[in-house]
C-alpha cells in the first residue's frame, strides 16, 4: 500500500479579483521508502500540492490518503497528531530566529509533550545526525544557509516522521551546499527508510536523488514515473524540455521567449537523441554505425550524467538529409538496444 | 525649596512611576489578549473570524479616539465603583488602563503581524495548535517589537498620568499644576518638568537596552 495516495485532487483559490485553479485532477502515489520528486516551473502549483499532503492547504476536491488515513476525515487533533509523522522543510528554512538551534529542534518535541530532558537528548542526537553538534547553542542568524537547512532537517525529523516533505529545500543554496544537503537527505532515507517528497524546479536535484518523479505544469501532472524511464523516454513536451535540453523549467521558459524572438539560423533536417546505459559506450557504437551505414552524422551534443546513481550517456545526433540513410541509422541504433528519441 | 517641598516632589516621582507601571501592567492584561485576538481572527490570521475581528477592531478605534482627559471624566463612575474615590494616583490608574489598553492592543497586533508567515507554517507542519503557535512562536519571535511597543506605551501612559494631575490625579503632574501653575512657583514647575523628562528618558533607555539585548536576529 502506498504511504501517500492522492486522488483527483483539485485546488482553486478564490481571491477578490481572480479565481486561480492551482491544481487540476492530480493523481499519484508514493511508496514507502521512496524518494519522490515533483518538478515544475515556478507557479506550476508545486507548493500548493505539497501543502495539500499535510493539509496545510485543504484541497477543493479529491482525497489525500497518508498512511491509510483520509486527511479530510480527521479531526483537528487527529490531523495535528498525524502531522507529527510528516516532517517538512522549506526554501526559506523557517526557523525560529529568536531561539537557539537546540530549541528549534526541541520545538516539535515540546509541542507534543515530550519532557524537556528527553527532548534535549533527542535534539542533540539529531544535531549529531545533521553534523551540527557544535552549533546547539548558536542562533540561526549565526549560521550559513546550508547549516540553517540542516537545523530545519533536524527539526523536521524530531518526531521520527515516516515522511519528509521538502519544498524547494535547496533552491536558496549554492550548488555545493545543495549537493551536501541532498547527500544528507539520501543518507537519512537509506538509514531510516523515511519516505521523501522533493519539490524542486531543478532537474539536477531530481536526477541526483529521486527514484520517481512527477512533472507538474500549470497545475497538472503531465508525466510521472521512474526517473530513469523519463530520462530515457520522455513523453510529454515538458519532460523533453527538462531531459533533452537539460534545463530547469524556469530557464527553459526564458529560453523559449528568447527563441521566439530570434531568427532560426541553423536547420538540421532531423535530430535524434540516444541514451546509453552503463554497458555501452559512445565511440564504438557511433563509429561502427558510420562505418556500416556509410554516411556521416553530426554530433550536436554528448554528455554523461548521474541518474539515480548510475552513469548515463546522452547524445544528440543531426542526421543526413537522405531519408533512407536516416532509417538505416535509426534501425542500426535500435538493434544495439539503445533508446532512440526523435527531437525537434 | 523647602524640605517639605522636596519630600512632596519625591512622593510625586514615586506616584508617577507607580501610576505608569501599574497602569501599563494592567493595560497589558487587557491589551495583550485583545491584540492577540485581533491578530488571530484577522483575515490572514490563524483562526479568521470576521465578526469577532470587526467588534474588536471597532472597539479599539472608538476607545483610541476618545481624548484621555475626556476618558478620565467618562469613566469616573467606574473608577468610583472599583477604587471607591475619583482622585489620587490609584484612582487615576483606572482611566489610564482604559486608555492604554486599545493602544497596547494595536501595538501587539502590529508586532505579531510582523512575524514571518513561513515560521508559523513550519510550526503548523509539526502539529502545533493555534494556542501553542501564539505562545511559543508569535510572542517569542515578535519579542523585540513587543518590547519596543511596551516602551512607547510607558512613555505615553506617563504623559497621560501627568495630564491626570490637572484634576487631582496625584503624581508630578498634580504638583506641577498646583504649585507651578496656581501658585507660580517656577522652581517647582521646572523641577517637575525636568523629572518627567528624565523619567521618560530612563524608561526609554531601559526599553531600548532590553530589546537590543534580546534580539538574536542579527549577529
Ligand atoms: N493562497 C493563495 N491565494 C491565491 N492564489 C494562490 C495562493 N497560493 C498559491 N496561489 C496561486 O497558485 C498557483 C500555484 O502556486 P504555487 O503552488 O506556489 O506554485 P509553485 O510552488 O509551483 O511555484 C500560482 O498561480 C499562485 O499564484
Ligand atoms: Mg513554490
Amino acid at each position: 500500500m502506498p504511504i501517500i495516495e492522492v486522488r483527483n485532487l483539485s485546488k482553486t483559490f478564490v481571491t477578490k479579483d481572480a479565481t486561480v485553479q492551482a491544481l487540476k485532477e492530480i493523481n499519484f502515489e508514493v511508496e514507502e521508502g521512496d524518494i519522490y520528486g515533483i518538478i515544475g516551473m515556478s507557479g506550476a502549483g508545486k507548493s500548493t500540492l505539497v501543502r495539500c499532503l499535510n493539509y496545510l492547504e485543504v484541497p477543493t476536491q479529491g482525497t489525500v490518503i497518508v498512511e491509510g488515513h483520509d486527511l479530510s476525515k480527521l479531526s483537528g487533533a487527529e490531523l495535528r497528531s498525524l502531522r507529527s509523522s510528516i516532517g517538512m522543510i522549506f526554501q526559506g528554512f523557517n526557523l525560529l530566529m529568536q531561539s537557539k538551534v537546540i530549541d528549534n529542534v526541541m520545538f516539535p518535541l515540546l509541542i507534543h509533550k515530550v519532557t524537556k530532558a528527553e527532548a534535549k537528548k533527542k535534539a542533540e542526537q539529531l544535531l549529531d545526525t545533521v553534523g551540527l553538534s557544535d552549533k546547539a547553542q548558536a542562533y540561526p542568524a549565526q549560521l550559513s544557509g546550508g547549516q540553517r537547512q540542516r537545523v530545519a532537517i533536524a527539526r523536521a525529523l524530531a518526531m521520527d516522521p515516516k515522511i519528509l516533505l521538502c519544498d524547494e529545500a535547496t533552491s536558496a543554496l549554492d550548488p555545493q551546499t545543495t549537493q551536501s544537503i541532498l547527500q544528507l537527505l539520501k543518507k537519512i532515507n537509506r538509514e531510516t527508510g523515511i519516505t521523501i517528497v522533493i519539490i524542486t524546479h531543478q532537474m539536477s536535484v531530481v536526477r541526483e536523488i529521486c527514484h520517481n518523479v512527477a512533472i507538474v505544469q500549470s497545475g497538472e501532472i503531465v508525466e510521472r514515473g521512474l526517473v530513469e524511464d523519463i530520462f530515457t523516454h520522455p513523453q510529454s513536451r515538458a519532460a523533453k524540455q527538462l531531459v533533452i535540453e537539460g534545463k530547469d523549467p524556469d530557464e527553459f521558459a526564458k529560453e523559449q521567449e528568447a527563441k521566439s524572438k530570434a531568427v532560426p539560423i541553423l536547420h538540421e533536417s532531423r535530430k535524434i537523441r540516444i541514451v546509453f546505459g552503463t554497458q555501452s559506450s559512445f565511440e564504438p557504437v557511433i563509429a561502427n554505425m558510420i562505418l556500416t551505414v556509410g554516411v556521416p552524422v553530426n554530433i550536436l551534443r554528448a554528455s554523461t550524467m548521474d541518474v539515480g546513481g548510475t552513469a548515463r550517456g546522452d547524445m544528440i545526433l543531426g542526421l543526413p538529409a537522405d531519408p533512407a540513410s536516416q532509417e538505416k541509422i535509426i534501425s542500426y541504433l535500435k538493434e544495439r538496444g539503445l533508446a532512440v528519441e526523435e527531437v525537434q | 525649596m523647602t524640605a517639605n517641598e522636596i519630600n512632596m516632589i519625591l512622593t510625586g516621582v514615586w506616584q508617577t512611576v507607580y501610576m505608569t507601571l501599574v497602569s501599563t501592567l494592567f493595560g497589558y492584561v487587557l491589551g495583550l489578549p485583545w491584540g492577540i485576538a485581533l491578530t488571530v481572527t484577522a483575515k490572514e490570521g490563524l483562526h479568521p473570524n470576521k465578526v469577532v475581528y470587526r467588534i474588536l477592531d471597532i472597539a479599539a478605534n472608538i476607545m483610541r479616539s476618545v481624548p484621555f482627559l475626556i476618558m478620565l471624566i467618562l469613566v469616573m463612575p467606574l473608577t468610583m465603583l472599583i477604587v471607591g474615590k475619583t482622585y489620587g494616583s490609584t484612582a487615576t490608574v483606572v482611566p489610564l488602563v482604559i486608555s492604554a489598553a486599545p493602544l497596547i492592543a494595536r501595538m501587539v497586533e502590529s508586532s505579531l503581524n510582523e512575524v514571518d508567515h513561513g515560521v508559523i507554517e513550519a510550526a503548523q507542519s509539526v502539529g502545533a495548535t493555534n494556542f501553542q503557535i501564539v505562545t511559543r512562536v508569535l510572542i517569542g519571535e515578535a519579542r523585540v517589537s513587543l518590547v519596543s511597543g511596551a516602551t512607547i506605551t510607558i512613555g505615553t501612559v506617563l504623559g497621560y498620568s501627568a495630564m491626570a494631575g490637572t484634576i487631582g490625579g496625584g503624581g508630578l503632574g498634580d504638583i506641577a499644576i498646583r504649585y507651578g501653575y496656581y501658585r507660580y512657583q517656577a522652581d517647582i514647575l521646572w523641577t517637575t518638568v525636568i523629572l518627567l523628562v528624565l523619567l521618560v528618558q530612563l524608561f526609554q533607555a531601559i526599553g531600548t537596552l532590553i530589546s537590543v539585548r534580546m534580539d538574536k536576529r542579527h549577529i
